[in-house]
């Protein structure tokens, strides 16, 4: 990373590496601020000052000991991507890291966050007065202070990367996105990453997510199949507009995404919004065992049904998909949600767990057991370094797609309030 | 026969009178007939094409920088996209008013320009753009490409005024060269190729053609409006600076895909997987058989043979002795095409899983035969009849949701520098094809790869060239590929339909009196008849329309 602080630097890096995690590429984030404070926990302004002989040596140290601790990783085959977060902000500190690199046989990417919108700086630099380590138990107002003098040390030396640096391979985001320079791509995975951070956007928006109103399979304890809502699945259709409308809160205007199965159709037909179809969204492809139940899946592939339980991630059902491939699938509607602003989706469970576990950061062995009930819609709200999430329940009764592991029980009546996404029970259907 | 009407209609438009170089695109134009969901077009990753709204694509750039090299790739790409994509070259319009022959007066891009000179300049400048709006306001067009110098600043700025007008984004593209060998390469090898070159020695034809530019074009500004949009590559993408570009999903699309292409000459080939014990299913995922296996071995051989001998060919042409590309190998995870590649895998070449290269999902029809498939679903073979490309039967994927699926995979196309072979069901290979030979959308699902030949596809400078490579020795009974089941054999691209232009190339520079020639042949495949001998390079030919996609 380049740029100066409260540029939303950490921000990007976080983003990223959750993206790549996401698409099973393991990455880490190496930050150099972490390294200094087991130094200097609290440090006031006038130690980033450049004159200031000891504060130099202490953050050129703990940049020493980010990259030390960068190249180990590396060697030990731990993960493909690594992003060193730090200002980087003088040409002899980025050829330094350039030549460290280079000696390890490891590619570089310099990603550049410029920003002179002061409005933007304002708001990252009210974020990081309420959040930031450095400045824990301070007050908020002599924080920004602060904080704003150790951004005018940072200036006074700040070299942007120009022309001369034509050997590097970089990405230089201006103004969030709004003009951009890209310079030595070398291979397509960087290419990815250029795409994702221009596909960044920091307006606040967010995003709801709903499965589809019960349907008749659900009934039955069917997977996969094409089939209508039940009943109690058009009750939920019918009272989505109203839920929507109690979680919007104002007056915005939504778009609406569903599959192109009948269930999620009929289960947002009653929205007033503009909807698009996407056969990416479809439920996952459970293959020969499309229209079983859970216990006959067991009786007529025991093998796989075993198999399936223990590594949920990465089986794939015979002729159908595993979750592994309904991420690679997902990854254009990733990039898509990045980019807009207010979508519903109205989809299918292994689906959601799939998107919810890129908003929530799930790791791989959690987010295919995870329970995504009925008839609840879900609101997430992506903040700078978390994301929000609000759930609001129809109250209207639904099967739960509840299996525990092991389990071939067929689907247990609940009612209205299903147990809440949490991730840490290890159930859950599909 | 919708396609028929649109061909009609499109033959009696100014565009087509005026025999331009490029042709209204017919890959995804669709019939015009309400019988398909609206929503199916936008039932796709490219959901949100709905909103993103119209775009002119400006190109910027002194001639000779690869101006046409990048409106015929993103042209290609977006159509195959499925967004509605046409190229307007200003060269037409200037060639067409001035009238055969003739030249354009010599001050014609100076900035202070005789009176008349300024006034033709408008009078090509006006056509040109009137073209450009009938096709966006008229003919549901989405992305108009208007292939110019666009030279001047306040001329880029009054176009996209002018464009705004209408509610129309421009977005500008400008291809700039700080590296002469870059320039002279492309003069070389585009340039100097035409008539007016004849008897010339290469040096002296580049070193003319350069000065002429230098002496028409002398004022020539790059881009560094703020307020416009605009995409800047320069040295062919070694550097890329986008300004404004964050405003749709196209825009950004674009971007990704101009990072991803680059101009490097590499082979792709194609070539089908092992027959299996149990062709008909889609879910059972069989393994090869005995006699897939011997495929595989034969395609193996024939393939790295062929390869060896190119090499010599070229050798004995008196090329350089280089060695061969490195041969990457991509198969999708399905067992028969990951089957089919262990040979190679076992001589030591890179073979790659890519999920998304599993075959068209065939949803109800699996397994069942024309009669079933006619007797249950009557509705929707007449729909699949319609239009194959885009109809989808129930839980099945239409051709178009597998352009859809494959899109990231083409991206790593674009950017794959070695050799590479892809092993995949013929579905899948329709749509490659499809995508790098621009064929018609309503062709790619009648697309033939006869299991006994190796498709080899060769990029040139404005439409890719395919050839096919026989493999010997195999049983007739594994060569047809998949099941065929539907006996109404259709009339495929009979006279009088379209013949989409493949290259929407950069038009040749024509001696006077010398006749249009017809464009090569590239995106329409031809029925090949029996007697005919099968050229090497020939286009694949026609199969009939199968009720089962799968198939």
């Amino acid at each position: 990373m380049v740029g100066l602080p409260a540029r939303g630097k950490s921000l990007i890096a976080q983003k990223v590496v959750r993206y790549l995690h996401w698409l099973s590429i393991p990455a880490k984030t190496f930050n150099v601020g972490q390294y200094r404070r087991t130094e200097t926990p609290t440090p006031s302004a006038e130690f980033f000052d450049t004159s200031n002989t000891e504060g130099e040596r202490l953050r050129r140290a703990a940049a020493e000991a980010a990259i030390n601790d960068m190249c180990k990783w590396f060697r030990e085959g731990r993960g493909l991507i690594a992003i060193f977060d730090a200002t980087n902000s003088v040409k002899s500190r980025r050829r330094w890291i350039q030549d460290r690199c280079q000696a390890e046989g490891i590619d570089t990417l310099f990603v550049e966050s410029k920003c002179d919108d002061e409005s933007i700086i304002m708001s990252n630099i009210l974020e990081v007065k309420t959040t930031s380590p450095d400045y824990v138990g301070q007050d908020p107002e002599v924080a920004a202070q602060d904080f704003r003098d150790r951004i005018r040390n940072y200036e006074k030396v700040y070299q942007t990367l120009d022309e001369d640096e034509a050997d590097l391979t970089y990405v230089k985001l201006i103004d969030v996105g709004k003009h951009v320079i890209i310079n030595g791509i070398k291979d397509y995975l960087q290419s990815r990453v250029v795409y994702y951070l221009m596909n960044l956007h920091i307006k606040p928006r967010s995003i709801w997510l709903s499965r589809h109103g019960e349907s008749r399979y659900n009934l039955e304890g069917k997977l996969g199949g094409d089939a209508d809502i039940s009943d109690r699945g058009e009750m939920y259709a019918r009272a989505l507009p109203g839920l929507v409308k109690q979680s919007v809160g104002d007056g915005r205007q939504l778009t609406v995404w569903t599959s192109t199965l009948k269930r999620t159709i009929q289960t947002a037909r009653f929205l007033s919004f503009e909807k698009l179809e996407w056969k990416a969204l479809d439920e996952l492809d459970s293959g020969v065992c499309d229209g079983l139940t859970y216990a006959e899946v067991e009786e007529r592939y025991p093998e796989d049904f075993v198999a399936r339980d223990e590594d949920k991630y990465n089986y794939r059902y015979l002729g159908g998909e595993s979750y592994r491939d309904v991420v690679i699938r997902l990854e254009p509607i990733i990039m898509e949600l990045e980019r807009s602003e207010n979508i519903l989706i109205v989809t299918h469970q292994a689906i959601l767990r799939c998107i919810y576990a890129y908003f929530m950061n799930v790791p791989q062995e959690r987010s295919p057991w995870m329970d995504i009930p009925l008839h609840t819609l879900i609101k997430l709200t992506p903040k700078a370094y978390s994301t929000l999430e609000e759930q609001f329940k129809a109250d209207i009764p639904a099967v739960s797609t509840f299996r525990e592991k092991g389990s071939s029980a067929k689907h247990q009546h609940s009612s209205g309030s299903s147990p809440s996404v949490t991730a840490s029970n290890g159930s859950g259907a599909h | 026969m919708d396609t028929l009407l649109t061909a009609e209609a499109a033959a009696n438009s100014p565009r087509f009178r005026r025999r331009s170089s490029t042709f209204i695109d017919a890959i995804h134009d669709l019939p015009e007939t309400q019988e398909m969901a609206p929503a199916q077009l936008y039932s796709t990753e490219s959901g949100r094409l709905f909103h993103s709204g119209r775009i002119v694509i400006a190109t910027v750039g002194l001639p000779a920088r690869g101006k046409t090299h990048i409106s015929v790739a993103v042209a290609r790409y977006l159509r195959w996209l499925g967004v509605k994509t046409h190229v307007f070259h200003l060269g037409d319009y200037r060639r067409a008013t001035v009238g055969p022959g003739k030249e354009i007066p010599d001050d014609y891009f100076h900035v202070n320009a005789s009176p008349s000179s300024v006034l033709l300049r408008n009078k090509i400048l006006k056509k040109c753009r009137e073209d450009i709006l009938q096709f966006l306001d008229q003919e549901n067009g989405q992305v108009a490409i208007y292939d110019a110098v666009n030279p001047l600043s306040v001329g880029r700025k009054a176009l996209a005024k002018e464009f705004a007008k209408h509610q129309v984004q421009t977005l500008f593209i400008e291809s700039h060269c700080t590296d002469e060998r870059i320039i002279e390469e492309n003069v070389r090898s585009v340039k100097i190729s035409s008539p007016d070159y004849v008897g010339w020695s290469d040096e002296e034809a580049v070193k003319h053609y350069l000065g002429r530019i230098a002496a028409r074009i002398p004022h020539f500004e790059t881009m560094e409006e703020k307020e416009l949009a605009w995409i800047k590559m320069i040295n062919a993408g070694a550097r890329v600076i986008v300004n404004n570009c964050n405003f749709g999903y196209l825009s950004q699309r674009i971007v990704f895909y101009l990072l991803n292409l680059h101009i490097k000459s590499r082979q792709t080939y194609f070539a089908r997987a092992g027959t299996t014990a149990e062709e008909e299913s889609y879910k059972a995922d069989a393994s090869i058989s005995d006699e897939g296996r011997d495929y595989a071995e034969k395609m193996t051989q024939t393939l790295l043979k062929h390869r060896e001998q190119e090499r010599e060919e070229v050798i004995a042409r008196g090329g350089p002795d280089n060695a061969l590309k490195p041969l990457t190998v991509w198969t999708s995870t399905r067992r028969r095409t990951v089957e089919t590649g262990e040979y190679l895998e076992v001589l030591g070449y890179r073979v790659r899983q890519r999920s998304q290269l599993s075959q068209l999902n065939p949803g109800v029809c699996e397994k069942k035969s024309e009669e079933q498939i006619r007797a249950e679903y009557p509705e929707e073979v007449a729909k699949h009849q319609a239009d194959p490309y885009h109809h989808r039967y129930p839980r099945a994927e239409s051709y178009h949701d597998l352009a859809v699926r494959l899109e990231p995979i083409i991206l790593e196309l674009e950017r794959e520098h070695n050799d590479l072979l892809i092993i995949a069901h013929e579905s899948v290979l329709r749509v490659l094809y499809g995508y790098l030979m621009a064929c018609n959308a309503t062709d790619i699902p009648k697309l033939e790869f006869p299991r006994n030949e190796i498709i080899e596809i060769i990029p040139s400078s404005y439409s890719n060239v395919a050839k096919r490579i026989h493999i010997p020795g195999l049983p007739d009974h594994v060569i047809p590929g998949s099941p065929e089941d539907l006996k109404t054999p259709i009339p495929p691209s009979a006279p009088g339909t379209i013949s989409p232009f493949p290259g929407i190339g950069t038009p040749q520079i024509l001696a006077e009196g010398q006749p249009i020639p017809s464009p090569p042949l590239a995106g329409t495949p031809t029925p090949r008849s029996p007697s005919q001998p099968v050229s090497p390079s020939q286009p694949l030919q026609f199969r009939k329309t199968t009720v089962n996609p799968s198939s």
